[in-house]
């Protein structure tokens, strides 16, 4: 997300209304803006520890420089003069350097520049270190300046600040007289700035209001609004609380065993003759799957509200493992609805909930699977709300639940970034995750969505095709509608009733599908695809046979997409697979259906 | 609607008859709403069936799995009520989930209910935030849209939802969903006259009401009472004469 500078401040009142900024500007050069050292220093008191303090000079010699760093102290300096290369080698903190920007020639000097920001501003009238003019965005074109050092300035105001972002995409936009009044700085003008910049990016709006484009809400009964309400405020908080993030990536890497190898698959590779192929391991998670990531946080969030007990829905079984775990681990109250089919098809899942000290109820009611587990659930927690949480397993559901889930499962595509970049030096071309609700596949794409770059796939359950009526393709085949809380892509009839969706793996065999996947189709940048039952078993054989890994019957219908994805691409490409969760679970199906296999 | 207020005004109290429509077949819902209106109750809430219905218990859950066997849809249901050429006397409310409405398209349920002679709609899981979606449209054909108040809602809240509140309240007695319960908690009482101090619409209970210890406990705190489940279940079983004591009870003229 685009930084924001606020610069040239000289009064307590501004710095504080400026506290949600990523920078301070003090200038130390000739203008009406100047401060001394000494009022910078008393200044930079009411600043946040990891807001950086930048000081701006013209022509000052390197002593005067290194005395206001230590002094301030400043965390960044900003040379608006004619400084020689030498001078900003020598400075200790990282460097900007201003130009400005006449004409297109003019920005041959950006890409001379040795510091490590570039500030592009209008030309100056009066006095050097910026003029207020509104700066020709446009001549940037075809400049070819990196953007993750380009700082922007020159005439930002709140109104226009949205435009110069979406036009030059900078490191950091800057402003001084966009937010001034009479030559005075304006505390609600300031506060409005960082407002546009901050709140602009879609998912910062999104979660102010509980949507995503037209998907979400709180479509809930009245009983459950103080509840959600609840909720919400209770996980704002801890989004930004650095001990509940420590909390949770303990028990992640202490419990669940994180990080996870984003693993070279060799063979499969080579026998694909495409692009190179790494696997997300989720399936190496404590209880087998991704849905673990989420059920720590929820429940580590639960306690904080005070909450002792737990209710959650399980289409496979894993979300109930991975919950009935969590409420081993922490002595908390576990009851699991699952759907009566589900039950019959996840025996041994069941088992394990009970094994854990679950209590395991049998929905029977509607097409006795994830959706009706999911009715259920709902009802639960409608009657046992004041001490109950309910603990949803994807990314579905009222707000706050999508976005929370997707945030905790967020790991899943932070990890790979990383991982990605410290073994081939780049980000991946495409990356394919399967979506039920869409958990797991959000959680690894979030972190790629603005790497515009970066093909995502999601793959959808096609069970015995689309064609049929025997599916779960929610994004291809469905309409909008409110089911569980919030307005998503449903498989419905005419009536408006919700339909039976179909998939030989019970994870995938639901009629909706999360709000932001709905949001993230239809702005396009997210692709979705569908694979058939039969599809997904053939993936199963090749992925046990090629690498030695027995995936899950859902992360199964990512590898075959990805198998014919790979046909698409060179050699000279990555292509990422997220293997949601390992194929214990569905022994029992694969020895079924793959029975005679030689 | 304005009945219902003049009903307060008297000191009455009201009878507010759920139904499922289509439970037993389309063709029944006349016969019900007939029956209903003979037997004195004040408005029948006409309840379409859903696939999910999150806010229900198992007996109105049922009931619409039976209707929706009969492949009863809104459509369906409000045609119905607009071939209806007998006297209806008493406001007839539909409640319905929101989805149906989305599918039908908001605006036309607006004008095919206003045909249908329809005074208000419930929408148990549109809340108070996202009314706008449906609010405008009713507004413009006259139809209220009736809001929901419950045990959990907050005081803030709650000043929120009345203000805006038109034709009644629906009070709801349980932290709970739909259907028959042997006690009320004592708390509802209390709860049941805060809400009352404040709204300008006539306040009903509802959720769980089916008896007529029920209706003593709370008489003096509410204006009316919404009976669902019982009636759902006594139409099912035939046996629907045996709700008159309770209506009696809820609707004879007490001199105290
Ligand atoms: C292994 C595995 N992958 C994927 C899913 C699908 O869920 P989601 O789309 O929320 O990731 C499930 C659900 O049970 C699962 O168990």
């Amino acid at each position: 997300m685009t930084k924001v500078k606020i610069c040239g401040l000289k009064e307590e009142q501004h710095v504080k209304a400026a506290e949600r900024a990523d920078a301070i500007g003090f200038v130390f050069a000739p203008s009406k803006r100047q401060v001394t050292i000494e009022q910078a220093t008393e200044l930079a008191k009411h600043i946040p520890v990891d807001t950086d303090k930048i000081g701006v000079f013209v022509n000052a010699s390197l002593e005067e420089i290194e005395d206001a760093i230590a002094r301030v102290p400043l965390t960044m300096v900003q040379l608006h003069g004619d400084e020689p290369d030498e001078l900003v080698g020598a400075i200790q903190v990282p460097v900007i350097q201003a130009f400005s920007i006449r004409r297109k020639e003019d920005t041959d000097q950006l890409k001379k520049s040795i510091a490590d920001y570039v500030l592009v501003d209008a030309p100056g009238t009066d006095y050097r270190g910026g003029s207020g003019k509104v700066f020709d965005w446009s001549l940037l074109d075809g400049a070819d300046i990196d953007p993750s050092r380009l700082i922007v300035a020159g005439g930002l105001k709140p109104e226009n600040v949205h435009a110069a972002i979406t036009q030059t995409t900078p490191y950091m936009v800057d402003v001084s007289s966009g937010v001034e009044t009479d030559g005075r700085k304006d505390t609600a003008k300031i506060q409005e700035f960082i407002k546009q910049v901050k709140d602009d990016s879609m998912e910062q709006t999104i979660e102010k209001v509980g949507f995503f484009g037209k998907y979400g809400g709180q479509f809930v009964p009245e009983t459950l609004m103080k509840a959600v309400k609840e909720l919400e405020d209770a996980y704002n908080e801890v989004k930004e609380d650095p001990e509940f993030q420590k909390e949770y990536h303990h028990y992640l890497s202490e419990y669940v065993g994180r990080e996870q190898p984003l693993t070279f698959a060799q063979r499969m590779t080579e026998s694909l003759g495409g692009p190179k192929i790494y696997l997300k391991r989720e399936d190496l998670n404590h209880t087998g799957a991704h849905k673990v990531n989420n059920a720590i946080g929820q429940a580590l969030l639960a306690m904080r509200m005070g909450k002792r007990k737990i209710v959650a829905e399980t289409g496979a079984g894993q979300h109930g493992v991975a919950t009935a775990t969590i409420c081993a681990l922490f002595d908390l109250e576990c009851v699991i609805f699952m759907g009566e089919e589900d039950i019959k098809r996840q025996q041994l899942n069941v088992f394990r909930m009970k094994l854990l000290g679950a209590r395991v109820e049998s929905v029977t009611k509607g097409s006795a699977t994830l959706k009706d587990a999911v009715n259920e659930a709902l009802r639960y927690w409608v009657s046992n709300v004041e001490d109950t949480h309910y603990l949803i397993g994807s990314a579905l559901g009222p707000h706050p639940f999508p976005t929370m889930v997707r945030d905790f499962q967020s790991v899943i595509g932070d990890e790979t970034k990383r991982q990605i970049l410290e073994k081939e030096g780049r980000l991946p071309d495409a990356i394919l995750a399967c979506v039920g609700g869409g958990s797991n596949a959000i959680g690894m794409f979030y972190p790629f969505i603005k790497d515009k770059d970066v093909q995502l796939i999601g793959v959808e359950a096609a069970g015995q095709g689309v064609d049929t009526d025997r599916h779960a393709a929610t994004l291809t085949k469905g309409t909008e509608g409110v089911l569980h809380g919030a307005m998503m892509k449903l498989l419905q009839d005419d009536a408006g009733q919700v339909q039976e969706a179909h998939s030989i793996s019970a994870g995938l065999d639901y009629p909706g599908i999360g709000p932001e996947h709905a949001y993230l189709a239809d702005i396009g940048r997210v692709e979705y695809r569908s694979i058939t039952d039969k599809e997904a078993l053939d993936a199963v054989i090749s992925m046990s046979r090629l690498e030695g890994i027995i995936p899950a019957l859902e992360s199964a219908h990512a590898i075959a997409e990805a198998e014919k994805q790979a046909k698409t691409m060179t050699a000279d490409q990555i292509l990422v697979i997220c293997v949601s969760g390992r194929g214990d679970k569905d022994m029992a199906t694969y020895a079924e259906k793959l029975e005679g296999l030689s | 609607m304005k009945r219902l207020e003049q009903l307060k005004n008297s000191g009455n109290k009201a009878f507010v008859a759920y139904i499922m429509a289509g439970d037993g077949g389309l063709g029944r819902l006349k016969e019900q709403v007939q029956y209903l209106q003979g037997a004195g109750v004040t408005a029948i809430e006409i309840g379409i069936p859903f696939s999910d219905p999150v806010a229900d218990g198992p007996t109105i859950e049922a009931a619409g799995n039976r209707a929706l066997k009969h492949g009863v849809t809104l459509q369906k249901v409000l045609e119905e009520m607009k071939s209806w050429t007998f006297q209806v006397e008493i406001p007839l409310l539909i409640m319905t989930y929101l989805n149906p409405v989305l599918k039908f398209g908001v605006e036309r349920f607006a004008s095919e209910c206003s045909k249908a002679g329809v005074s208000a709609v419930i929408i148990p899981d549109l809340p108070y935030e996202h009314k706008e979606l449906v609010q405008p449209h009713t507004d413009k054909e006259g139809i209220k849209l009736i809001q929901l108040v419950t045990l959990t809602t907050t005081d803030v809240r709650l000043a929120d939802i009345l203000s805006g509140a038109e034709g009644f309240v629906y009070a709801v007695t349980v932290k709970g969903i739909t259907g028959s319960r042997d006690e009320m908690s004592e708390d509802v009482k209390a709860f049941m006259r805060k809400v009352r101090e404040k709204s300008p619409v006539p306040v009903y209970a509802g959720f769980g009401i089916s008896k007529s210890s029920h209706v003593d406990m709370l008489r003096d705190d509410v204006d009316g009472f919404i009976v669902g489940s019982a009636i759902v279940e006594a139409f099912n079983d035939n046996r629907i004469q045996e709700i008159e004591p309770l209506i009696n009870a809820v609707t004879a003229t007490h001199s105290v």
